[in-house]
């Protein structure tokens, strides 16, 4: 029997307007009293964990991305096993098992999450706005190639177009192909060209 | 030793489970290959329930052709869809009728 | 051709028709980060109060309409209570009256704009 299921076609982004947020900021502060008061954690710990939830950043991706470039072996490791070679940089990683899909001439890489946001927050922080959105999470699956348009990416035919989605336990990077004159950057003119659009796979082309 | 290599080609079930299932509807019934294999992990239904003890279960990549999930939409021969499936929601397509 | 596929749940949009992506950047305010970080700390090794998975059953069942009409972080926050009070963990009325307190304060403290 078909199931039948609700479709939007435009539908907006929810965003909290200012009485929502102090609504949201008074809720939140207040579980956080109960949990205190019942010793479940302490003001300190929040604050701890907060700053460390603000240090991740794309500054980290673009660090792992610009070393895969210039160092082979550092490359094979990082494809191998993500999450060791992502902690080899200093760069502490929650998730259980990081995979790094590497674009190429012939294949080009899309990150997603269908459920709900899977993305990997230890090493990028938050996931932008649009990637939660229910739009991108429901057509990225379904037509991808209109979806990279929309990011002004026109993938030819000829490159292959993975789509992961990132519904289980695994978090993905993708490893977007070095720019054509790579031997003329050093690592921080690398880093400064790689965007968060490149490692969700939004973008391609680097410099 | 796991139930399934890379190369295996295998179908997802459709479990009828209600509740929290980490297999989105669009997978289900349809046939993929195996890619690779993620390990064990706690099986997302148990510890929805607040059940940390249960069965770790074996997680696989598996890859489904584009064209063939979405005959209606443009997509290179060539492209795929690639997502995590636990054991559990797997069988081998020689136990199973034939569907795309 | 059609199959029973079982239950769909309505986070579970993979393959649905949508309109454009909003491209729009928003900040990630103090609050949203206190819901991360609180959820975080009771679902580390030390306290294993309330799990992701449970979270996301949370957002999970509490109806479409809900679903639809709250943030992503507003959503996460109210999953969490719903799985605390759930397992016992407080009280929807410990809850409430400190939310009450809470209010009556930031009235007190907010002057005219």
């Amino acid at each position: 029997m078909p199931h039948d299921h609700h479709h939007e076609e435009h539908e907006a982004l929810i965003i909290e307007d200012e009485a929502g947020n102090i609504e949201a900021q008074i809720i939140v502060d207040a579980l956080q009293e109960v949990l205190i008061s019942k010793g479940l954690l302490t003001a300190h710990e929040v604050t701890a964990a907060i700053a460390k939830l603000e240090s991740p950043g794309i500054h980290l991706g673009a660090k792992v991305v610009a070393k895969a470039w210039t160092d082979p072996a550092y490359k094979q490791r990082l494809l191998q096993d993500g999450r060791a070679a992502v902690q080899e940089l200093d760069i502490p990683v929650t998730e259980a098992r990081i995979i790094v899909v590497e674009n190429t001439p012939v294949r080009h890489n899309l990150i997603t999450c269908t459920l709900c946001s899977c993305y990997p927050r230890s090493i990028l922080g938050q996931p932008p706005s649009w990637y939660i959105s229910k739009a991108y999470r429901a057509r990225s699956v379904r037509e991808p190639r209109r979806v990279l348009a929309e990011f002004g990416l026109d993938l030819p035919m000829e490159v292959q177009l993975d789509v992961h989605d990132s519904n289980a336990d695994m978090r993905y990077l993708v490893l977007p192909e070095p720019p054509t004159d790579l031997a003329s950057y050093g690592s921080a003119g690398l880093e400064a060209m790689i965007s968060r659009d490149h490692l969700i796979g939004v973008a391609r082309r680097v410099g | 030793m796991t139930r399934f290599c890379e190369g295996d080609l295998v179908r997802v079930l459709a479990l009828g489970k209600a509740g929290h299932v980490r297999i989105p509807h669009y997978v289900r019934q349809r046939t993929g290959e195996v890619v690779g294999y993620c390990g064990t992990y706690l099986n997302p239904e148990d510890l929805a329930v607040g059940i940390t003890g249960g069965k770790a279960v074996d997680l696989y990549r598996v890859a489904f052709a584009q064209p063939t999930l979405w005959p209606d939409e443009v997509h290179a021969a060539h492209d795929r869809l690639i997502i995590e499936i636990y054991d559990p929601w797997l069988a081998p397509l020689s136990e199973t009728s034939n569907a795309p | 051709m059609t199959e029973d596929k079982g239950p769909r749940g309505y986070h579970d949009v993979g393959g649905d028709t949508a309109g454009e992506i909003p491209k729009v950047e928003l900040p990630w305010l103090h609050w949203e980060k206190k819901v991360e970080a609180i959820r975080g700390l009771l679902g580390d090794g030390t306290r294993r109060i309330v799990s992701l998975d449970e979270v996301r059953r949370g957002f999970e069942s509490f109806g479409i309409e809900k679903y639809n009409a709250l943030s992503f972080y507003r959503r996460r926050l109210e999953a969490m209570t719903d799985i605390l009070v759930e397992k016992g963990v407080l009280s929807r009325q410990e809850l409430d009256a400190a939310v009450a307190s809470g209010r009556a304060r930031w009235r007190e403290t907010s002057g005219s704009e």
